[in-house]
This record gives structure tokens, C-alpha cells and sequence, in this order.
């Protein structure tokens, strides 16, 4: 391969990861393990009111409880700090800023309304119920459609009229055209539910300010350490440079921890205000009702296709349930996604995308692994029903309408260059792996024993990291990616990236790429994140699935600086030139003359201790930061092939057999690989099937436990099979992101093979999600709809 | 604030101490004990990250009260490895086949199954199959890693667990 990555040895290979031995010993500091001295406990009391204006709050009775340090209402809490906000120069943005506890108006159960410090969380939760408020109820707006009714109240007055956080619609190809010349057209909707990341650590931060110096350190359970400090700076009025945020541990994320929140706010403020340490840590009531939920939208797809299944034109209506208060990023970034890429590996000559972003009275509408996922979604079962529509199989619609490699480098109509993107490929294998003629045989045989099966297949392309192009359609920065890597005096290395890895093992694959790059022992590297006073800047910390290229870009490039300084020194020492040279287990020596050997450790010693003396003209600086600008970026891609069965009395769907053929690029590690893949299709499963963040008409919350907001199990869960493509670019780093795509993918391919079991007894498909047991039932015609 | 003095066993070490006779076993290991491996991620009962071995059995430790724990003996997973460092052989096996992510629920699934291959030492039936398996793990969950990695660590674990090593 050109330019080729001359990545070779631990890369690749399926490490032990450095993170596990930490967390099998139970010795790792989660947010809730944190132990700081004098420390004191916060609670939050939460509106029970959908939508209301507070009329009084006394707090009295609290403050006299014993072990209370101090209470904050909504207005004692915004007399020390600024409101939060959101808002950026994106035309027609309504971004209402809103404080960190409610004082005037409440917008959602679980709203903020108190906040009690205490000796002890136990404290701190029996006097936050002696807080007595009294609020006088408003219409709740609970969906987009109330939210968009003539003469629907307005959850934020005139800042967001009609309750329109944005709207936009924009044209590609020539629409019109298209639709005049097509044999078909072809109509499909979806209403999909809202459901949460629900990381098994829960969102929390422990603040502590140094009277003395006037430091604010805030530990938090983050995905992003420097976009924390910098939003969280102005708000609670703290200088950024006597402001650190650290990260240690983190019990998952899934997109959730990437915004800074009020409840952040509040207990950074309360740190500063009380002089002390403050911590909080969200129980899961607390988190099901307030952290927020995603994936609440409703789209409208009308496509003009040829009588051969020909894709030629596409209109997509988008509503989007914003809840009520923003977070970051903009809720526009998510219709930005979904509008980009929507039309996926596919040829599509006109487009046309309208979207509307409604505010509701209901937790953020927040980042869930793959925000965009919806398009996959609603693309790859619009791709079976023009199947079904023109008398074609699946595989045939898609193959007539895929981008090869052939085509490319070609663009998507939303101006996004594909190349090197392999979806087609990996679908081409997908269908080489499966009989479809034994899949039907099998479905027919059973369906005479009175049992039903169902099959469907997806495709897409997953940003990881993306390219330029596509974030800038999208309307966010693609940023590039730093790390400083530092050759210790001993000959060690440590490298400092501004990822804040919560799982996807990047303390493993980063270090098997610097030993890879440099020569040194896997278990001679460390890698430090989650510290703004340690880590180069980045405003993206962990997210978007763009470490396996954008981090891994960085350690890569500063290694092979810092690769170049120490061998052009041993070329002096050795005497030898430095093509000669190689580096293994921490030695620099003479290739075929393995006496004339030097270790890095002494070159190391020298260039810190004695930098004059080492030889002129070198370069002895041992520390490099390396800042990778991901050469153009691009894409992932998978496809999915899913086998069920539907019990028909019952209504359960078991998922009898999972395929995936993805291609990530060059893997790291590929264990790392297939636990992001496999856990990645489980979080998309349980969305469909089991998982729902729901509201009554009048806007409580009805899922506050794992009760009743069902949590996949192993039991529920099928065995996922993997195939590996690994297509090589000629990129120096060919490795792409895998974090988001079985989230995203997994749930288009589970739901064609729910609608092709529904076809098979004439029932019509699935329009609105999540699939319980008792939607199927009703799919299936068995009992009536509620 | 009523208290009550206990005597309990906590991965070996005897201590009679004071608790709050409201304060959960869970919050009693973490707080009192400073023993934060066992984790909380619903405090109601169903994650099982607050997993727990009393007596010989698996327990939940969110939904009880220090107290009843009164004369018990409790295993933690700090209680697993060896002084020295090396990892349990539940805990090997698990490193070996990459079963976790972020590790949250990991203490939860360790004592679990580390309570499946205690069983199978006492000589009692266990679950076999990987189906068996996903049931028996079932009052655990994993958000990051989607149990097929955590199952291939359970059976390993499961086929070393003969009586013979510890
Ligand atoms: S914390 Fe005890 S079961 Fe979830
Ligand atoms: S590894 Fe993250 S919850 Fe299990």
C-alpha cells in the first residue's frame, strides 16, 4: 500500500487492554469514588410540573436541618452565576439561555428548583424534602405536533416563537425533474420514540475551590475535559486559568457527557460560594427523568424511483423534539447530520430536506451514539419498500443504487466526496454469506408450522471521523487532533491526549501504536487524559468515533518526530547513517551489526540532563506536540443482515442470528473493534425493542426506574457474528472510527426483518417505534391499538 | 440519627463498627469502608453493579441495610486478587477475553460469576451453555460492551473453575 502506514508488530493484534486490570480490581476512581477532604453532599429537588410558573419556594424548614450547609433556590443560586447559553451565529437558532436552577418559570419534570448542601447525601435528600414550592401549572406542549398546533402555548414566549427552535429546508438536484420522470413514487414514514443513553455510571461532577489561591478544580464524569472548563467557566464567573477540570474513570457516555450541564453549574458555584468541596452524583431516578433522552423525531420520506428500482429524487420532512432547554451541541448540528447524510452509499440525483425543531415541555433532547443514526434508519427501510414496491428483492435495490468503489471519488448530492467508501463492498460480502433462496425455504417451512421469521438487511456510511466536506455541510468544526508524547529521562513515554476515553480503550490501542512507532515496550508507555492543566487543547474530547483515526493521527505523527530527534542522535553516537538504524525494545542499534547498539533511555538521559553535550546540530527537545489534521478524513461503513422470530401470542421478538460485515480500515486492535461493534448493535437493539423514555399526556415522566425503562440483558441478546474487510487507503493513518455505526445500523436492519415477517402474514409496516411486545401484537392484527 | 454496632467480615478482616441503622450495605462498603469497587447504577435492584458476596451468596448490597449484615461474612472484588497482584482466575479469565468497557458494571459481573465458579467448586450444578449463561447473568447489566464478551469470560472462567485452583 502507497505512502503506506509502516505500522507493524502490536497494531493489529488483539492486546490485552492497559485499562483492565484497574477495573477487574475494582481500583479505579469513578466520579462516586472520589473522596476529597471536608467534602460535602448535594441533592437537587426537581420540579413535579411539566410546565408552570413558581409562585413561591421556602426553604426555612431545610436550612434548619441539622448537617445543612446551605440551600440554593433558583434565585440565590443566579445571584453568583450567569445563565446558561448556548447560542451560536446559526441563522434563524432560537437558543433560549436558561439558568442553572429554575426561579421563575419550570419547563420540565425534573427541572432543577433546589439545591441542598449537606454533610451527607442522606442529609441533603431529607431536607430537600421539607422545601416547600408551590407552582402554578401551564399547558404542558408534550410533541411536536401540540408544539407546532395554532395557538399551542410558547414554552419560551417570543424567544422561540411557535416553539420553532429552527427550521431550514434546502434543495440539491434539480426535485422537480425528478419527480416528473418517475415510474413510482414511493411513500414512507416514521415516528421514532424517545430513548437515553443511560450510561451505568450516572452524570456527576465533585467541585472544589482553594479559597486560599482561588482555584476551582472540577472532577467530573465527562466526555470532554476543555469544552467543560471553557463553558462552564463564564457561567460560574471563575477566570479560566485558575480553572482545571479533570476526568478520571468514567462509567460510559454514549454521547450524554458531552455537554456541560446545570447541575454543574450549580455544584461549581456551590464550591465557590460555600469554600469547599462540593459533590454530586445523580441517582438513576434522577438521570431517567433529567439527564435527557434522544432519538424523538418524525420523518416523512416521499422518493421518485424508476420502474427498476432506480433511485432518482428524494423529499424528507424532518420534526424534531428538542425538549425543552438546549445543550451542546445545537440541536441544528443534529438536522445538519441527518440532512447530510441521509442519502448514504447511495447514487441519489435530487434531494430535498426540510426540518423542524420544536421545543417541548421534557428533559434536553440530547447526543446518543450515532445522533444522526435516524437517516440509516429511515433510508434503509425506504430502500426495501421500493423493493417491494418494484417487484425486486432488497439486495437487488441495493445493488442497483450503491455507490462502488468503481464510482468513486464521486459526490453525494449533499456535496460530501466519497472515496475509498466501501459499503457496497461489505454488503457485496454480506450477501455472499447468507442463502437467501435457504432463508426463504426456511421462512415458508415455517410459517406452514405456524411460526413466523423475518430477514432484513442495511447498509451505511458512518462519519468516523468524516471528512472536512461533511462537517462543514453539517455546519461543526472538524478539528484537528493533538497529543504531546514526551520521551521520559529513563527512556519511557508518556503521552498526553485530550481524548477522555470512557471505555474505548484508547489508553491500549494509543500505546500499541506508539510502540509500534518508537520501538518501546507496550507497558514503558502511559497515557494521561481527562486533565485541562495536562492535555493539549481539543473541543472535542472523546466523541464522534474520531479517535481511531484522529488521536491515533497524532500519536503516530509525534512519535515518528520524536523517532527522528532520537535516532539522529544515535546516528552520531553509533556513527552509522540513520537509514541503518533501528529501534526495538527501547535500543537504538546498527541493522546486522547488533553490537553497536545505544538505548534510547541513555540518548534520553542526555538530551534532558546535558542537552549541550550531546551532538550539535541535533535536536534534543524529547518532548513533541503533534497536531494531525487527519489527511481529508473519512468514512466507515458496515452492513447488517438480522434473522427473528415473533412469537404470535406473545409478541416478543428473539433475534435468531446477527451478521455484520464492516470495514473500519486498518484495526488496532481488533478486539477493541468487534466490543464496539457488538456493544454498539445491543444499545441499537434495546432501542427498538425495549427501551422508552416515556411521557404522559400531561408531561410526567413515566419510566424513572429500570422498572419500567427496560434495559437490554444478556438473555435478550443475540450472538453477533463479524466479518473483518479492512480496505487499505493510502492514507499513513488508514484506521476509522467504529464506536457509533452497530447503534446506528443495527436498528435498520432489525426492523426490515420485522416488517418482512409483517409482510408475510399481509400486516402493514412498521411506522412508530419502540417494537414492545405489545405493538406487535397490534402490528400483527391480534389485538386492537390502544 | 439512630446508629447500631455491628461485627462484620469484610474480604477476611474482622471490624465491629458503628452504622446509621438506615444506611445501605452498598453506601456502608463505599463510605465507611472506603471499599468503592462495588458500584451503584440504579440503587434500586436491578443493575446488579452493586453485586456482593454475604455468606457465600451473591447479593445485592443497594437493597439492604448495613445492618442486617450483622455476623456475615462479605467478599468484595477487592477481596479477590492476591496480595501480590495477580489477578483471581475469574478476573484473568475476563482480562483474556476483553469482557468489559468502561468497567462500571464490572464489579457487578465479577462477583457474579465469581459466585457461578464457587457453586461449581461446592460441586453444584451451573449453567453450561452459553443460553445458560446469558440467564444466569441476567440480573447484571452492561451498557458498553453488549454481554457477548462478558458471556466468552464467564466460560472460561466456568471451565477453570474445577475445585482444584482457588
Ligand atoms: S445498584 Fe444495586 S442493583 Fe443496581
Ligand atoms: S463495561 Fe461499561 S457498563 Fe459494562
Amino acid at each position: 500500500m502507497a505512502g503506506g502506514s509502516a505500522i507493524s508488530g502490536l497494531v493489529g493484534a488483539s492486546v490485552h487492554r492497559k485499562e483492565d486490570r484497574t477495573i477487574l480490581t475494582g481500583t479505579g476512581r469513578y466520579i462516586d469514588d472520589v473522596q476529597e477532604r471536608g467534602m460535602l453532599h448535594c441533592h437537587f429537588l426537581r420540579s413535579t410540573v411539566a410546565h408552570g410558573r413558581i409562585v413561591s419556594i421556602d426553604a426555612s424548614a431545610a436550612r434548619e436541618v441539622e448537617g445543612v450547609v446551605r440551600v440554593f433556590t433558583g434565585a440565590d443560586m443566579s445571584a453568583i452565576t450567569e445563565d446558561l447559553s448556548f447560542a451560536q451565529p446559526i441563522p434563524g437558532l432560537h437558543s433560549p439561555s436558561y439558568p442553572a436552577i429554575a426561579h421563575d418559570v419550570v419547563r420540565f419534570v425534573g427541572e432543577p428548583v433546589a439545591m441542598v448542601v449537606a454533610e451527607s447525601r442522606y442529609i441533603a435528600e431529607d431536607a430537600a424534602g421539607l422545601i416547600e414550592i408551590d407552582i402554578d401549572p401551564l399547558e404542558p406542549v408534550m410533541s411536536t405536533t401540540a408544539g407546532l398546533a395554532d395557538g399551542a402555548p410558547e414554552i419560551f414566549g417570543d424567544v422561540v416563537p411557535g416553539n420553532v427552535v429552527h427550521t431550514d429546508e434546502q434543495l440539491f438536484g434539480d426535485i422537480e425533474a425528478a419527480f416528473s420522470q418517475a415510474d413510482h413514487i414511493v411513500e414512507q414514514s416514521l415516528d421514532q420514540h424517545r430513548w437515553a443513553c443511560n450510561p451505568m455510571e450516572t452524570r456527576g461532577g465533585v467541585a472544589t475551590y482553594e479559597t486560599g489561591s482561588g482555584q476551582l478544580t472540577y472532577e467530573a464524569s465527562t466526555q470532554t475535559t476543555h469544552t467543560l472548563r471553557f463553558l462552564l467557566a463564564g457561567w460560574i464567573r471563575q477566570p479560566i486559568h485558575q480553572f482545571r477540570v479533570t476526568a478520571n474513570n468514567i462509567g460510559g457516555g454514549f454521547g450524554l457527557k458531552f455537554s456541560a450541564y446545570r447541575e454543574d453549574v450549580a455544584v461549581c458555584a456551590a464550591a465557590k460560594a460555600i469554600g469547599g468541596s462540593v459533590k454530586w452524583v445523580e441517582d438513576r431516578n434522577e438521570h431517567l427523568v433529567a439527564a435527557g433522552a434522544a432519538r424523538e423525531e418524525q420523518l416523512t420520506l416521499t422518493a421518485a424511483v424508476k420502474a427498476d428500482g432506480t433511485l432518482l429524487g428524494l423529499r424528507v420532512t424532518m420534526k424534531l423534539d428538542a425538549g425543552a432547554y438546549p445543550i451542546n451541541p445545537p440541536s441544528t448540528v443534529y438536522a445538519g447530520l441527518v440532512r447530510t447524510t441521509l442519502p448514504g452509499p447511495y447514487k441519489l440525483p435530487a434531494y430535498h430536506f426540510q426540518h423542524h425543531i420544536v421545543a417541548t415541555n421534557k428533559a434536553s433532547y440530547i447526543s446518543l451514539r450515532g445522533p444522526w443514526a435516524v437517516e440509516t434508519l429511515v433510508r434503509e427501510r425506504l430502500m426495501d419498500k421500493i423493493a417491494e414496491t418494484c417487484g425486486i428483492s432488497p439486495v437487488e435495490v441495493r445493488n442497483r443504487n450503491l455507490i462502488t468503489l468503481d464510482d468513486q471519488p464521486t459526490k453525494m448530492i449533499t456535496n460530501v466526496t466519497l472515496e475509498n467508501v466501501t459499503a457496497a463492498e461489505t454488503f457485496q460480502k454480506l450477501v455472499e454469506m447468507v442463502d437467501l433462496d435457504e432463508i426463504k425455504r426456511e421462512q415458508e417451512d415455517a410459517r406452514r408450522e405456524g411460526r413466523l421469521l423475518g430477514f432484513g438487511v442495511g447498509t451505511f456510511i458512518e462519519p468516523a471521523p468524516g471528512t472536512q466536506e461533511f462537517w462543514a455541510a453539517v455546519g461543526f468544526p472538524f478539528g484537528s487532533e493533538p497529543c504531546r508524547i514526551r520521551i521520559e529521562i529513563d527512556g519511557k513515554v508518556t503521552a498526553f491526549t485530550p481524548q477522555t476515553p470512557h471505555g474505548q480503550s484508547h489508553e491500549t490501542t494509543l500505546s500499541q501504536l506508539i510502540a509500534d512507532e518508537l520501538g518501546v515496550g507496550f507497558d514503558d508507555i502511559r497515557i494521561v487524559y481527562g486533565d485541562t492543566d495536562a492535555t493539549p487543547f481539543s473541543m472535542l474530547g472523546t466523541g464522534g468515533s474520531r479517535a481511531a483515526t484522529m488521536a491515533s493521527g497524532a500519536v503516530v505523527y509525534g512519535s515518528r518526530e520524536l523517532r527522528k530527534r532520537v535516532l539522529e542522535i544515535a546516528s552520531h553516537i553509533l556513527e552509522a547513517s540513520v537509514e541503518d538504524l533501528q529501534i526495538a525494545d527501547g535500543v537504538v542499534s546498527v541493522k546486522g551489526a547488533p553490537g553497536a547498539s545505544v538505548p534510547m533511555a541513555q540518548i534520553a538521559m542526555g538530551c534532558w540532563l546535558a542537552p549541550e553535550q550531546m551532538p550539535p546540530g541535533t535536536n534534543t527537545e524529547m518532548e513533541f506536540v503533534a497536531n494531525y489534521d487527519g489527511e481529508g478524513g473519512g468514512f466507515s461503513q458496515a452492513s447488517h443482515a438480522c434473522w427473528i422470530e415473533v412469537d404470535q401470542d406473545t409478541g416478543k421478538i428473539a433475534i435468531k442470528r446477527f451478521l455484520v460485515v464492516e470495514d473500519c480500515g486498518k484495526m488496532i486492535n481488533p478486539a477493541v473493534v468487534e466490543g464496539q461493534v457488538i456493544g454498539g448493535i445491543a444499545m441499537g437493539v434495546g432501542g427498538m425493542l425495549l427501551e422508552h423514555s416515556a411521557y404522559s399526556d400531561d408531561g410526567q415522566y413515566l419510566t424513572a426506574t429500570f422498572m419500567d425503562y427496560l434495559m437490554p440483558s444478556a438473555p435478550e441478546l443475540p450472538e453477533i457474528e463479524i466479518e473483518h474487510l479492512e480496505f487499505e487507503s493510502d492514507k499513513v493513518v488508514g484506521s476509522r472510527g467504529v464506536g457509533e455505526g452497530g447503534t446506528v445500523l443495527a436498528p435498520a436492519a432489525l426492523l426490515n426483518a420485522i416488517d418482512d415477517a409483517l409482510a408475510q402474514v399481509g400486516r402493514p409496516r412498521v411506522t412508530e417505534t419502540p417494537i414492545t411486545p405489545t405493538r406487535m401484537l397490534e402490528l400483527l392484527g391480534v389485538i386492537e391499538k390502544e | 440519627m439512630s446508629t447500631r454496632e455491628i461485627t462484620v467480615t469484610v474480604n477476611g478482616r474482622k471490624r465491629t463498627v458503628h452504622v446509621e441503622v438506615r444506611r445501605t450495605l452498598a453506601d456502608f462498603l463505599r463510605e465507611d469502608l472506603g471499599l468503592t469497587a462495588t458500584h451503584l447504577g440504579c440503587e434500586h435492584g436491578v443493575c446488579g453493579a452493586c453485586t456482593v458476596v454475604v455468606d457465600g451468596q451473591t447479593e445485592r448490597s443497594c437493597t439492604q441495610l448495613a445492618v442486617q449484615a450483622d455476623g456475615r461474612e462479605i467478599t468484595t472484588v477487592e477481596g479477590l486478587a492476591a496480595a501480590d497482584g495477580t489477578l483471581h482466575p475469574v478476573q484473568q479469565a475476563l482480562r483474556d477475553n476483553h469482557s468489559f468497557q468502561c468497567g462500571f458494571c464490572t464489579p457487578g459481573f465479577v462477583m457474579s460469576i465469581y459466585g457461578m465458579c464457587e457453586e461449581k467448586k461446592a460441586g453444584r450444578p451451573v449453567p453450561c451453555s452459553r443460553e445458560e449463561i446469558r440467564e444466569e447473568l441476567s440480573g447484571n447489566i452492561c451498557r458498553c460492551t453488549g454481554y457477548q464478551s462478558i458471556v466468552d469470560g464467564a466460560e472460561a472462567a466456568l471451565a477453570g473453575a474445577d475445585g482444584g485452583d482457588s
